[in-house]
């Protein structure tokens, strides 16, 4: 088995400020975190590993992001806490990226976890290091099974996307949102480009077997009991698992493993989707709404704070 | 009636308006159209935090003139049941007080000790209340509450370091978001200060390093009672990192202190006052233990004067100001909970760790006791259930906080404590470790959730019997002791049947052994228990209270540590600052003891009287009618005091520079470790 989880870097505090010239958040030198969804995402993924393993059975997590090449440490943080591998794509093409290029740039990193290169190495518990700069052949041809991305297929999704081949993974797992952009689209588009099945806000993962997995999701009705064939595309509640500490000999372990740091050109990512160029959101304004001061503190006796507070109620029309 | 409850109504929705953040609440249960007149106080309270709050947020100066007049003269109130929550703390001690006042500024603290002063009324100095030794705990006379002095009041730069003035009642937590911020609410700050606040705010980011685990703390009370904390083991007790500091006599006279100014020659210290007025007297002949020690007044030979008020448990004066030394934060921490199976297993781990890791700032453990209250509070579902599972074979667990200048350095630590782990008979898989916030904060949690835990039992077995209250202790040894006082808790414990769970900073020989008492019987035979083992520490060396201070709770253990004539030697020292003994009235001493030494014609300098520090109660414009001090109660009568300054040696020597003590100086300043 085969679980793919996507995480997304964000600011560690929850105290967020924006620049006021720029309107941009100001990172301020504060360390990031993995998105607390995605750890929840991650987590579920590592207990249906070690279930698995406990089974005699075998299963590879591999954490997957698109960012900054400072979330190398996030991903190795992944592999600390008990993931088999790890792929970062990092490269200025995919910058100023809204949540449909995202997901695009997210499924060329799927499509490239699935390539012979990369399982190979997870399987053998080294990762490669490649990127674009190194000139390394770019994994992900369609002799794998799977369509080039961009290619279009009669018969497929509304991004052109031909069905799943066997190269990709079983599961797909991701937070039901990040907490800085909370758009919680990334799922949903990812199960479109790939024409998967997709359970959002899944609060209980029931089972896996027979090649389906039963979940419970919160709707708007309630909570829903899901059953969808695999491969799927799952996104997590924060509170569907406690995310697991790494160890000292997972930390250890962890800091002799390369993280594939790949570019948008080693997994073959089409220019025109990607970044900036693949965003149909245009962000016109971004702007922290204005706190009035303005407070008067009553003083005086009852009877005259009373009287006040009258005459300010009736001046607020109220 | 009914105008006025249709206005509050009204009022409260405009408040709610004002607010903008939505944090006023009615305190009418039944909504806004039934809210009750007396609400309105609460409303405009409510939104005045909100405000202040605010304010705070933009890091702008909130004065308590924003408000409007501050009185001159602070309200000294009668004690009502209003007021109940001041007669305690968190030691769950209750005590009696006929008054009580909240002064902002020192200028008011004076003007009420000296309005007290006169009918030598006792004064029980608050902070935060947070103490666990019954310090704040009120018995008999007036009630100072400095939690309203809680702010920045300058900064300064010397050589590359920080130093804050702050107003003792200000809290930790405050401090440190202050600090992450690099934001200071500056109102009245002078120019030399706002320019050192420039300065840090394009330094390093800085910390204060003391880390008790109540981060509610104010930094006042952390200094009356030395407070240390987990880091302690790294850098020291809160001695180390005061500077100056301001402290009122109960007479309303100052004294201003600052480090390496006035310093004892021998054991005998001379210190002037702002008013003009001499202090002269021994300081006790005893030796310090070789452990971490908040047990009575810390004395040295040519010590500083600044040490003497720190650990003072209150009894010398009211602390109004500190100076506090800052330092850079480390740019790298990491923490790792170790789980062993035994607890020798810790122990051999601890004593490893001690000498082998080059970064770490924190040693702490969790008996497999302790651990076994926090899985049965999380599996009842408590908000420990967010805490990360517990298997049953993490019988005990060695926290380990690593603070290094780089990650490759914290990895080369983090890969020594492996090591250290797999010697001691542990896995290295059995562990968590921290390396993001996230993580930091989960372990926080965890740390916290084992006293809390334990509490949560304790009140559920108080509503069977009111009478019980967990027994905690605070005693430290040395280094070559941590075996034998671990074994001492052990068979007496077993000895006694008697249900524990322990925890705290093992690195610096000092567990919070507790004993949880399931009935009235097994309190007192926990209490027993605590003065035997006051004796056996006191054998190995060690200390009765390593951080908690001594307050009134563990007064009995001075004299075990001690010895009688050793507390009679700090009693006289008392009655040199406070010959009307106002102050601290049973913390440390009991009332009889100080009476006694006091008949004895102890030193009580005329300098220390309030005629003679040339203050006029009159002036404090107070009126303390209805106040209502017990003149009968209101402590000696400090005309009998007879002062003796020819007795305390003012012709020795003058000493020589000396370092400070060694408790004062965090390990990092000495090793230039920390970045």
């Amino acid at each position: 088995m085969h679980i793919v989880v996507c995480v997304k870097a964000v600011p560690s505090s929850t105290e967020v400020k924006m620049d006021p010239v720029t309107h941009t958040i100001v990172r301020d030198g504060r360390e990031s975190v993995v998105n607390p969804f995605d750890a929840a995402a991650l987590e579920v993924a590592l207990a249906i590993k070690d279930e698995r393993a406990a089974a005699g059975e075998g299963c590879r997590v591999s954490v997957l992001s698109m960012g900054i090449p400072a979330t190398e440490a996030l991903l190795r943080d992944g592999i600390a806490r008990g993931a088999s591998d790890a792929l970062l794509l990092s490269d200025r093409a995919f910058a100023g990226a809204d949540t449909l290029a995202t997901s695009y740039a997210l499924s060329c990193g799927i499509r490239e976890l699935g390539s012979a290169s990369m399982g190979d190495a997870a399987a053998s518990g080294a990762s490669e290091q490649r990127t674009a700069s190194s000139g390394s052949a770019a994994p992900g041809t369609p002799e794998d099974g799977t369509a080039m991305p961009g290619s279009s297929v009669s018969g497929t999704s509304e991004h052109g996307e031909s069905a799943p081949g066997p190269s990709l993974p079983d599961l797909i797992l991701c937070g039901k949102m990040a907490v800085d952009g909370d758009t919680a689209q990334i799922g949903p588009e990812l199960a479109g480009l790939f024409d998967m099945p997709c359970v959002t806000d899944v609060r209980e993962l029931v089972a896996i077997e027979r090649g389906r997995v039963t979940v419970r999701h919160a709707t708007d009705a309630g909570i829903e009991l899901v059953e969808v064939p695999l491969p799927a595309v799952l996104t997590v509640a924060k509170d569907i698992a406690q995310p697991r500490m790494p160890s000292i000999a997972g930390v250890r372990a962890a800091a002799g493993v390369p993280v594939a740091v790949l570019s948008a050109a080693c997994v073959q990512a089409d220019p025109a989707r990607s970044g900036l160029a693949g965003s149909p959101t245009q962000v016109v304004r971004s702007f922290v709404p204005e706190r009035s001061d303005t407070c008067e503190v009553l003083e005086g006796s009852v009877p005259q704070q009373a009287a006040r507070i009258i005459a300010l109620a009736e001046e607020a029309g109220l | 009636m009914e105008v006025l409850r249709t206005a509050a109504a009204r009022v409260l929705r405009l408040m709610l308006l004002m607010s903008d953040a939505g944090e006023v609440r009615p305190c009418g249960s039944a909504g806004p159209d039934t809210i009750s007149s007396t609400c309105l106080y609460a409303f405009a309270a409510a939104a005045a935090n909100v405000f202040a709050s605010q304010h705070r947020e933009r890091g702008r100066a909130v004065a308590a003139t924003s408000f409007g007049p501050t009185p001159t003269i602070p309200a000294i109130i009668k004690f009502s049941s209003e007021y109940d929550e001041y007669r305690g703390d968190e030691s769950r001690s209750r005590g009696t007080a006929e008054s009580l006042s909240f002064p902002r500024n020192e200028d008011e603290v004076r003007a009420i000790a000296r309005s007290l002063s006169a009918a030598r009324t006792p004064i029980t100095v608050q902070g935060a209340r947070t103490g666990l030794a019954a310090g704040a705990v009120p018995q008999g006379g007036h009630v100072l509450n400095l939690s309203h002095m809680n702010r920045p009041l300058g900064l300064r730069e010397e050589d590359g370091r920080f130093y804050l003035r702050v107003q003792l009642g200000l809290v930790l937590s405050e401090l440190r978001k202050y600090l992450a911020a690099k934001a200071f609410p500056t109102e009245g700050w002078d120019e030399a200060s706002l320019t050192a606040a420039q300065r840090l705010a394009e330094a390093p980011e800085q910390m204060f390093p003391t880390d008790p685990t109540e981060t509610s703390a104010c930094l006042g009370g952390m200094a009356a009672c030395n407070a240390s904390g987990a880091r302690s083991f790294r850098y020291g007790a809160m001695r180390g990192h005061v500077t100056a500091l301001r402290l009122v006599l109960a007479n309303g006279d100052v004294v201003a202190l600052r480090r390496d100014e006035v310093r004892a020659r021998g054991r005998h210290l001379k210190l002037k006052t702002e008013g003009g007025s001499t202090i002269e007297a021994d300081l006790p002949t005893y030796q310090m233990p070789h452990a971490k020690n908040a047990s009575g007044y810390f004395a040295e030979d040519d010590m500083d004067a600044l040490d003497l008020i720190i650990g003072s448990d209150g009894t010398l004066g009211i602390i109004t100001e500190l100076e506090l030394a800052l330092m850079p934060a480390p740019a790298v921490v990491w923490a790792a909970s170790c789980f062993f199976a035994t607890e020798g297993q810790a122990v051999e781990a601890t004593i490893a760790a001690r000498a082998d890791l080059k970064h770490a700032a924190a040693l702490e453990y969790f008996d497999p006791a302790a651990l076994d209250v926090l899985r049965r509070a999380r599996a009842q579902g408590s908000a420990f259930a967010a805490l990360p599972l517990l298997p049953e074979r993490f019988g005990c667990c060695l926290y380990v906080e690593l603070q290094a200048p780089a990650e490759d350095e914290a990895m080369a630590d983090l890969e020594r404590l492996g090591a250290i782990v797999r010697a001691a008979g542990g896995s290295e898989r059995d562990s968590w470790v921290a390396r993001t916030a996230v993580d930091r904060e989960t372990l926080r949690f965890f740390r916290h959730a084992v006293p809390e835990s334990v509490n949560m039992l304790i009140d559920e077995r108080r509503r069977e019997e009111p009478s019980i209250t967990e027994l905690g202790s605070d005693m430290s040894v040395p280094d070559d002791r941590l075996r034998d006082v671990i074994s001492l808790y052990r068979s007496t414990l077993a000895e006694e049947g008697l249900e524990s769970a322990a925890w705290g900073h093992i690195g610096n020989n000092h567990l919070h052994a507790n004993v949880l008492p399931r009935n009235a019987e097994e309190y007192a035979r926990g209490k027993a228990l605590f003065a035997r083992w006051a004796q056996d520490v006191t054998a190995m060396g060690g200390a009765i209270s390593a951080e908690h201070g001594v307050g009134k709770l563990k007064r009995d253990f001075l004299t075990t540590m001690y010895g009688s004539e050793h507390v009679r030697e700090m009693a006289r020292l008392k009655l040199a600052f406070d010959p009307a003994c106002q102050l601290g009235r049973g913390n440390l001493f009991d009332a009889a003891l100080l009476d006694e030494v006091r008949r004895e014609g102890a030193a009580v300098p005329e300098g220390a009287n309030a005629a003679d520090a040339g203050l006029d109660v009159e002036d404090a414009g107070l009126d303390a009618s209805g106040v209502g001090p017990d003149a009968a109660d209101a402590g000696p009568d400090a005309s009998s005091a007879g002062p003796d300054a020819a007795a305390v040696g003012a012709d020795a020597a003058p000493a020589p520079p000396a370092a400070a003590p060694a408790d004062a100086l965090p390990k990092a300043m000495n090793t230039g470790e920390v970045s």
